[in-house]
């Protein structure tokens, strides 16, 4: 009976956790008429596809979501090259000087987008690569990668050192056994590094708004933040632009999930 | 999927996107225009025929329209315009931290030529103060740096029928609004639907304090002219007026969090018969309301919170800047005008003709007579960058009890003493 107390109180307390959800995908459904009449709480009367199909229309929802599938791969694959290649030195190289270059890493990822802002326009700017999707794929693979090397120093400077050892033995070198023992090893992490990348560049919104200013160009939550005005707000097409935003990102998490479990639970149980 | 498999897929996506650079198009044959209209308001529907005009008369010429957020281009403007990849023309905030902004930087190009050798001038008329700027980008100067073609201001939205009932008439004082409120809060009802949470409050407030000011008053808050007293009988009479409407309850004190959208959705859905904020909700409580009858009026007071519209500007870097001069005509010719009127915007330069809807015309009459009377206050939060989240904050405090009218007048003087300091005034 205790025991079931405590699971419906943790019940209740997801679907408070839930709720706000739950009124933006009822609102993303309504008619902007029902929404102005009845408000947003009530139920819509019908189910109406008019807010999703506008909002799709009204900024190319196709293309945005090409260019976020685009620009959110690339980062992911990317930074976690770079990540691996940048921890293989931090952690296992262990190459002098390590701690500091592991705290600016640290420190760099605690610096406000705001103050970055400029400078990247700037660099963007000069290169002549401003308004490409290439610029925020650059971006965002440093700003990730940066995150990633932290993280996998600190699991590599733990890496089992019979491995290694038992690789120079057999007469690997070091290209042999970063690809041939040190990734397979730790394959888990990097797929939970992966999905992770690739939500976060997904959701991404000020930067690219500031590197991506052709229409053309921009990412999903960039152009549908047409959608908020300047003194009034659309709710149905918000909310119908929300669940539209959303949807690629949980579906990949979906798809990715499997990775997602191994990677946290790889080394629980020895 | 095998992970290998997948990687190299992703790779191929990779290197893909490192293949395809921006898709601008800068060629010589296209031209682009930047706005943040929502497509069924009364501006988007004009100037989309105004486009339509211009392709006709530049057949040859790829006539770009992008619909852009309100926050993308207030916070990248600057950025935008300093690059190679500015449109030739687009829609831009008025105010001295927006327009006077860029225009101080000097990315924007000086209009004022082209103003009196078209007649601009004339047809945006009493609205013209947020189109011209300073060597400091204060507004009001003998500059212009961009061009309405529209304008906006506050007025009181009422429900008839809920008056009716009432057996009240439209107020044109405001002691017959506030003996209105009175009735219906006898009645049961909370009479003004507003939000503290966002611009509707502090505008009612700034309403009241306009109900003692005169043009002078507010050039000297708005373009620096003089001396600023928070704590004069205007500003108090906005500060008491509004902290005594809620201590009566014609708004309701637990308004304070709410949102513009909160205001508009209790009004159309006939919950509260009064709501006092701008034209730029006209559209949709046209578009909404069908189970009562309503109306608008005018401010009571010879001033009210308003302006020109946003403004269209020229970047310095456009390469089709007499074409961008050509679009902002044909905006304001009177056949687009009369589009922009009858689809329920305010129009600066109609026919003389009636709008087909007697609440449109009714809008525009009511513009005409502040404008005749040169009756615009513009809004509180321009003097100031910033300066509207600390209105916000003050008005919510003053609703909650949380200060009193002098000490909510108080926050104000802060922020903008160091606006002026900034600027050197």
């Amino acid at each position: 009976m205790r025991r079931h107390a405590v699971l419906w109180s943790f019940v209740a307390l997801a679907l408070v956790v839930l709720a706000p959800f739950g009124v933006v995908l009822v609102n993303g459904f309504k008619s902007p008429e029902q929404y102005s009449t009845d408000g947003p709480i009530s139920l819509p009367d019908r189910v109406s596809l008019d807010g999703i199909t506008a909002v799709w229309e009204r900024v190319d929802y196709g293309e945005k979501l090409l260019n976020s599938l685009l620009i959110s791969s690339s980062v992911a694959v990317l930074a976690v090259v770079l990540a691996v290649l940048n921890a293989y030195a931090l952690g296992i190289g262990r190459i002098k000087g390590r701690t500091w270059v592991l705290v600016l890493f640290l420190a760099a990822n605690t610096l406000p987008q705001e103050a970055l802002a400029y400078p990247l326009y700037f660099l963007a700017n000069e290169t002549g690569l401003y308004d490409t999707r290439l610029s925020v794929i650059i971006v965002f693979t440093a700003i990730q990668s940066a995150f990633g090397t932290y993280l996998l120093a600190s699991t590599f400077s733990g890496f089992p050192r019979e491995l290694l050892d038992a690789a120079v033995v057999d007469g690997a070198g070091k290209w042999q056994t970063l690809l041939r023992v040190v990734v397979p090893v730790s394959r888990p992490t990097l797929g939970v590094l992966f999905v992770f990348f690739f939500i976060w560049t997904w959701n991404e919104f000020f930067l690219p708004m500031v590197l991506l200013i052709s229409n053309g160009n921009q990412t999903v939550p960039v152009s549908l933040g047409v959608l908020q005005g300047q003194q009034m707000m659309d709710a149905t097409a918000s909310s119908a632009s929300a669940l539209l935003g959303v949807v690629p990102a949980i579906a990949f998490f979906l798809l990715f999930q499997r990775a997602l479990a191994r990677g946290i639970t790889a080394g629980a149980i020895k | 999927m095998t992970s290998k498999r997948l990687t190299a897929v992703v790779l191929a996506a990779s290197l893909a996107a490192a293949g395809c650079g921006g898709s601008a198009g800068d060629d010589d044959k296209t031209f682009r225009i930047w706005h943040y209209e929502s497509p069924d308001s009364a501006m988007a529907i004009a100037w989309n025929k105004a486009v339509d005009q211009l392709k006709q008369r530049h057949p040859d010429l790829n006539v770009v329209v992008e619909e852009k957020g309100f926050e993308q281009i207030r916070k990248t403007a600057s950025m935008v315009l300093g690059s190679n990849e500015a449109p030739d023309v687009l829609e831009y905030n008025k105010g001295n931290a927006s327009t006077g902004l860029l225009a101080k930087q000097g990315l924007l190009v000086d209009l004022t030529d082209e103003v009196k050798a078209k007649g601009w001038d004339a047809k945006v008329g009493a609205v013209d103060t947020a189109a011209r700027y300073d060597e400091s980008g204060v507004m009001g100067g003998d500059k212009w740096y961009g061009v309405p073609n529209y304008a906006e201001y506050v007025l009181v939205y009422y429900n008839k029928d809920m008056f009716d009932q009432q057996g009240l008439q439209p107020p044109t004082t405001l002691d017959q609004l506030t003996a209105a409120m009175d009735k219906f809060k006898s009645a049961g009802i909370t009479p003004l639907a507003t939000g503290g949470g966002e611009y509707p409050a502090h505008q009612v407030l700034y309403q009241l304090a306009l109900t003692e000011a005169d043009r002078d008053w507010v050039d000297r808050y708005q373009r620096y002219t003089g001396d600023v007293d928070f704590h004069d009988e205007a500003w108090t009479k906005g500060a008491t007026t509004f902290a005594d409407w809620v201590a009566k309850g014609y708004v309701d004190k637990d308004d304070a969090g709410l949102k513009a959208e909160d205001m508009g959705l209790s009004f159309m859905q006939g919950k509260q018969p009064v709501m006092i904020t701008g034209s730029w909700w006209f559209g949709r409580v046209k578009a909404t309301i069908k189970d009562f009858q309503w109306g608008t009026t005018a401010w009571p007071g010879k001033m009210t919170s308003g302006g020109s519209g946003n403004l269209w500007v020229v970047p310095k870097g456009s390469e089709k800047q007499d074409i961008a001069k050509e679009f902002i005509d044909i905006t304001l010719s009177q056949e687009i005008q009369d589009v922009l009127r009858d689809s329920g915007g305010v129009a600066l330069a109609a026919s003389d003709g009636q709008a087909a809807d007697p609440q449109t015309q009714r809008l525009n009459e009511d513009f005409a007579a502040v404008a005749a009377a040169d009756g615009f206050g513009f809004y509180p939060d321009w003097p100031a960058p910033g300066f509207y989240d600390v209105h916000v904050s003050a008005v919510q405090k003053l609703m909650t009890g949380g200060a009193t009218p002098d000490q909510a007048l108080d926050e104000l003087v802060g922020p903008y003493r160091e606006n002026l300091a900034d600027i050197g005034k």
